[in-house]
């Protein structure tokens, strides 16, 4: 398990300084010039500038300079926020993002849960068909129509939460998080339901019953372990993906978070921002697999961390 | 399992009291409104009224005087020899003040200069006596304050996009400074004495005072800025301020910040405010809830909510001097286009109908062009606007679109055209092209045209490669002169970026810079006929709207004053009052 | 249970002798059925299933001929017809579908002020374009962008999934790299990358969604794979002699069906999302053309007053949603061997 685990950690180095590396010579396909102002400058200012940023050096030698400052965990400095580092952007747009993201996951996921195991239990009962519904509704309306419905009712017409802005505390997280929760919540309601009924009908869970286990024990013991394995594979990058994917709800809620931050550096074609939002998720997104792969072995005994044929 | 049908069932109903509960509860609301309804028809189906602005209207301060305010996008720069955006020259205008600065009435008045400058008689040297000013750290603002901010922004080092672009061809040996051939202390500036900053410039230029107000002449103290280093500028702790305001709680990055008063303003006591919080909030629709919430003061209203919102008691048509345009480009990937044939290029300027597309489609106070020099904008010796002397061009008329149309696919042997219109990625921008779309296409038999939007980071490339047929471009002015407009499009020129070239235009541009200079009759007159080579007889771009903008106002919140160029606001005559 | 009888009377007479024939113990007395068929016999016994099915049949069909039913083009703006609320002839007595909407706040009937005799079923957008006709219009769009999005994201997503899981090894260990290091870049990148470097358009849009969404079927499967390839009847099977082909079509493909189709019912409506997601953060369709996705952007924009634009793509989007979720547990419930009653 160790000797895996270190494998594992020196492939999720490789893995970084592969994104690393693809997303630099991705960027030098994107249209436009890094230097927003570009066409207002005369040549000798163009020549003067683009030494400034080192973008006047050949192609390997930026890339070179580039890995260089990356391991030494400098992600450049933007062009768009003059003079100023990748590293402070993105710690200072971080927090609002991550909350976000984390008080959504966990809000999501526990009820989602919880919904999904009562349909399961309850199965083909109105339980069962009303928190199928609402999952499906979870799903079916885009997050920023939700949160737009949110917005209108509870914060415009009710006024019992800010219509946005991040500067009332948890108040401001109230509503943004709700939104983003959908997504975690239908997926996970569904995903526990399906899962735990096929389990319930297994073998071993009429083993279980035969042998007198009660219903809370079948349910937390052997069937919602089981049913985790699918839900963990879906989650991890999901949980990723609420960091990134916020940035629609950040925008409605006028939130100052990262995912808003990285559209916005995408328009400007601000390419050192780019790099280093895009190398942070992927660094983030690949912790995460990596943790799901190992909570498989915990939850599944049968599964071999090593794979291996076999 | 009938219960199952009865699930799909429960699952539609839910969902459409869900969708129509939003439209059912706004319903009622209105019904104490509908009395008197008449009245409210008759403005709608005609043109709404120009609203009074209510900053007009006198009222006595209030005693807590906060102003929260919303603004589109986060501050890039406040480094005056940097900055280049809306948002950053609106910063630095209310936290800096250069020589002159426009006031409530939107005239250039001496400011940082103590009266007004003394310009010799050949239009060459112009002279400044400062005032007694101060800078927020108490020190005096002097003559070799502008000197060093003049040379900073002309250095090529710098970096400076609006130095070499406003003081090139102006200011004496700025173009070779900018272009390393020369040191940086030739640059015409000079500090006669503590109070006494002298420019030479290169040639007469009538606008010159214009510019005085403009973010890139304000000074900059040396001493702070080199004491600073790198870090100059890059946060609210890093900037030295000598205008009404100082910025706190801006930490370079951030989406707020906060101006408070400076009390060491020369002109403090006529600034009313002692706070006003700014937040960025880049969705319209949510600018708005907060403003009905009362977070805010004022919020702009944009796009599709234009049309809901221009008849509501408190918003507020806010002219804007940027006028919009389609350039036509006549030579991509070194090869000639369709456009190059100047019927084509008149019978799409004149195959679209503005006046319904202003009103319905853009819906936001904007006006129809039919000019390239706005409205309201550039004015002669007497006080009499530059439109009333160059008339209309271009204006929309299809059967004169459809003759030219015949003529130009004759002249090109074909008899049908597909081209692209590139455009931005806006909601609005995208709601226009698929207009134009449909009007260029209906009018014009054998024409199709495909719509590319892009954005505008995207946009500024392919405009700087020529890679694309039409584009629909825009230009605000930074100095109150037609020549910020007709410049554009001289042979070669930096915005051309379409090979149009008409010899004629460029010698009446040139004209207005040289032998004109000093006779303002007699340039106009050029600027007149310039308009009218560019538009009617060479249609080298087709005019579309100037823009306007529509801003939710709270009636308690008076006295902001909005420029037609350079920085868009001033805070400094603003108040709260009766809130 | 068909063979629960009622229990009769019975006499001696009722009773054949039968011998014991060792050809007939090797029959087979059920019909034999495909696996398909033995789905659809299951499925048919699910009646939410094939009520989804009728509506998502018609919904489809509305998206064929929905665009010529009213005489009103997709395309065609008339400005002067602009912003009209929804007006059906028949149903306006009803006080809904009257044309009466909402302007500066007040209630007022739009067709009568602007002075409009036709009758827009649905309203009209801000260049007074028909809306019943684009939204079935979008409703054809989407759903073609989305079926096929699904269908190369779930072979791309089995056959990358199978393989990985399968043979495990190095072969899993290089196969999963690639998919962390493409699962690492964020979506928003390749897709906009892919936006520039195609013209704009459907195929562009298909092309970002499945370039990495089958990463998350590729996952699922893999997991499963995973899963069963190491439980005891595969053991027992590869025991027997049973070959990796045998093996994956015979055991591990049918135990992952139900999975495989849930996950792409989740697709399906998930490409229709992200589609108009791409609209919202503006490098979606290119304008004319129309989808649910541009189509609900629209209508959200303006949904506090003129809340129709917004309503019928809404409903077209959810009971889309809510049909291919049904039919996706209906199939499962019928294709799971171990779930069948």
């Amino acid at each position: 398990m160790v000797k895996y685990i270190g494998k594992r950690i020196v492939y999720m180095f490789i893995t970084l300084i592969l994104i690393a590396t693809a997303s630099f010579f991705l960027m030098q396909t994107l249209p436009g010039s890094p230097i927003a102002s570009y066409n207002k400058l005369n040549d000798t200012q163009k020549a003067i500038v683009e030494k400034k940023y080192g973008i006047d050096k050949p192609k390997p030698v930026q890339y070179a300079i580039y890995m260089k400052n990356l391991a030494k965990g400098d992600l450049g400095t933007s062009f768009v926020f003059k003079g100023k580092s990748v590293n402070d952007l993105l710690a200072k747009r971080l927090k609002p993002s991550l909350i976000l993201g984390a008080q959504a996951m966990v809000f999501g996921t526990i009820v989602g849960i919880l919904l999904g195991m009562l349909a399961a239990l309850k199965h083909n009962t109105f339980w069962d068909y009303g928190s199928t519904f609402l999952a499906i509704l979870g799903i079916s309306i885009p997050s920023f129509v939700f949160a737009s419905l949110l917005q209108y009712w509870i914060a415009s017409e009710w006024h019992l939460l800010p219509v946005g802005l991040w500067n009332d505390g948890w108040k401001s997280s109230v509503l943004p998080s709700l939104a983003l929760a959908m997504g975690p919540l239908a997926l996970s309601a569904r995903f526990i339901r399906t899962e735990m009924i096929e389990v319930l009908n297994s073998d071993y869970i009429v083993l279980a019953k035969a042998k007198g286990a009660n219903g809370f024990e079948i349910a937390f013991k052997h069937a919602f372990r089981n049913a985790l394995i699918p839900l963990i594979t879906v989650l991890g990058p999901l949980a990723a993906g609420l960091v990134t994917g916020s940035l629609v709800v950040e925008q409605i809620f006028a939130i100052p978070g990262i995912g808003e931050q990285f559209v916005s550096s995408i328009m400007t074609n601000d390419h050192a921002t780019i790099m280093g939002t895009t190398l942070m998720f992927s660094a983030f997104l690949i912790v995460v697999i990596f943790i799901v792969d190992i909570l498989y072995g915990v939850i599944d005994p049968r599964i071999r961390v090593s794979g291996g044929k076999g | 399992m009938k219960s199952n049908k009865w699930l799909l069932l429960m699952a539609l109903t839910l969902v459409l009291s869900m969708f129509l509960a939003a439209c059912g509860g706004s319903k009622d609301e209105d019904k104490p409104a509908a009395d008197g309804d008449d009245k409210d028809k008759d403005a709608a189906t005609e043109e709404p009224e120009e609203k009074q602005h209510a900053k007009d209207e006198e009222g006595e301060p209030d005693a807590e005087q906060v102003l929260h305010l919303a603004e589109s996008a986060a501050i890039p720069s406040v480094d005056s020899s940097i900055v280049e955006d809306a948002v950053g020259f609106n910063v630095l205008n209310n936290i800096n003040e250069g020589l002159y600065r426009l006031n409530q009435e939107n005239i250039a008045e001496p400011a940082m200069a103590a009266e007004e400058a003394e310009v010799s008689e050949d239009g060459l040297t112009y002279t400044f006596k400062l005032r007694d000013a101060m800078w927020a750290d108490e020190t005096p603002v002097t003559a070799d304050d502008f000197v060093y901010a003049w040379q900073r922004a002309i250095d090529p080092a710098t970096g400076s996009p609006y130095g070499p672009f406003m003081m090139s061809g102006v200011v004496e040996n700025a173009t070779a400074i900018s272009e390393e051939k020369m040191e940086v202390s030739e640059l015409g500036v000079k500090a006669i004495d503590e109070k006494t900053f002298e420019v030479k410039l290169e040639r007469p230029v009538p606008y010159f005072l214009s510019l005085m107000s403009f973010g890139t002449f304000y000074p900059l103290k040396e001493e702070f800025v080199a004491s600073k280093g790198d870090a100059f500028a890059t946060n609210s702790d890093n900037l030295l301020s000598n205008g009404p305001f100082v910025l706190t709680k801006w930490d370079g990055t951030g989406d707020s910040w906060t101006y408070v008063k400076n009390e060491n303003y020369w002109d403090a006591e006529n600034v009313k405010l002692t706070e006003i919080n700014v937040n960025v909030v880049k969705d319209s629709a949510t600018a708005i809830k907060l403003y009905q919430d009362g977070k805010l003061d004022r919020a702009g209203v944009s796009g599709d909510l234009a049309m809901q919102y221009r008849d509501d008691e408190e918003a507020v048509i806010q002219p804007e001097t940027s006028v919009f345009y389609f350039k036509f480009n006549q030579e991509r990937d070194g090869k000639e286009t369709p456009l190059a044939n100047e019927n084509i290029r008149k019978a799409i300027a004149k195959s679209f109908e503005k006046e319904d597309m202003v009103d319905v489609v853009l819906a936001n106070g904007s006006l129809a062009a039919n000019f390239l020099v706005p409205t309201n904008f550039a004015f002669d010796e007497n006080e009499k606007d530059f439109r009333e002397l160059s008339g209309n061009h271009l204006e929309y008329n299809v059967e004169e679109a459809q003759d030219h149309w015949k003529k130009g696919l004759e002249e090109l042997g074909v008899e049908s055209l597909d081209l692209e219109i590139l455009g931005g990625d806006t909601e609005l921008s995208k709601k226009m092209d698929e207009y134009f779309k449909s009007q260029l296409e209906g009018n014009l038999e054998g024409l199709s045209i495909s719509l590319k939007e892009v954005p505008f980071s995207v946009r500024l490339d392919l405009d700087g490669n020529q890679d694309y047929d039409i584009q629909v471009s825009g230009w605000g002015p930074d100095f109150q002169d037609p020549i910020s407009f007709l410049d554009l499009f001289v042979t070669d020129g930096t915005n051309n970026l379409m090979s149009y070239s008409n010899p004629e235009y460029d010698k009446l541009i040139e004209d207005s810079k040289g032998e004109l200079a000093l006779k303002p009759e007699e340039r106009y007159e050029a600027f007149a006929k310039a308009e009218k080579i560019l538009l009617d007889e060479d249609a080298a771009i087709a005019p579309i709207y100037q823009r306007g903008l529509i801003f939710l106002h709270k009636p308690h919140f008076k006295g902001l004053v909005d420029h037609p160029f350079g920085a868009d606001y001033s805070f400094k005559w603003a108040y709260m009052s009766g809130k | 249970m068909r063979n629960e009888n009622e229990q009769e009377k019975l006499t001696p007479e009722d009773f054949e002798r039968v011998t014991i024939d060792a050809h007939h113990s090797e029959r087979i007395e059920k019909p034999s059925l495909s696996f398909w068929q033995d789905a659809w016999l299951g499925l048919r016994k699910n009646k939410a299933a094939i009520v989804s099915m009728v509506v998502l049949l018609l919904v489809i069909l509305m998206a064929l001929i929905g665009p010529h039913l009213n005489g009103h083009a997709g395309d065609t703006q008339n400005l002067r017809h602009a912003n009209l609320p929804p007006k059906i002839p028949g149903i306006e007595a009803t006080g809904f579908f009257d044309g009466d909407g909402k302007l500066a706040g007040k209630k007022v009937d739009l067709y009568e002020m602007k002075k409009v005799d036709e009758y827009y079923w649905f309203g009209t957008d801000g260049l007074g374009r028909d809306l019943f006709t684009r939204l079935w219009e979008g409703t054809r769009v989407s759903l073609f962008i989305a079926f096929v999005a699904a269908a190369i994201d779930m072979v791309i997503g089995v056959a990358y999934g199978g393989i990985s899981g399968y043979f495990g090894g190095r072969t899993d260990d290089i196969m999963q790299r690639i998919v962390e290091i493409l699962i690492g870049i964020p979506t928003l990148i390749v897709v906009i990358l892919m936006i520039m470097i195609m013209d704009p358009g459907i195929t562009a849009i298909i092309v970002a969604i499945t370039i990495t969404g089958w990463i998350g079927m590729s996952r699922i499967v893999r997991a499963q794979t995973l899963k069963y390839k190491s439980q005891e009847f595969v053991l027992a099977s590869r025991t027997l002699g049973a070959k990796d082909g045998k093996i994956i079509t015979k055991h591990l493909l049918p135990n992952m069906l139900g999975i495989i189709i849930i996950n792409t019912m989740f697709t399906i409506p998930n490409a229709i999302f992200f589609e108009a997601f791409l609209s919202f953060i503006g490098i979606g369709l290119q304008p004319p053309a129309a989808s649910l996705g541009t189509l609900i952007n629209d209508g959200y924009k303006v949904m506090e007053n003129q809340p129709y634009v917004l309503l019928f793509p809404a409903i077209v989007i959810s009971v889309l949603m809510i049909a291919f979720n049904l039919i996706g547990d209906g199939l499962r419930d019928a294709l799971d061997p171990k779930m069948k009653d």
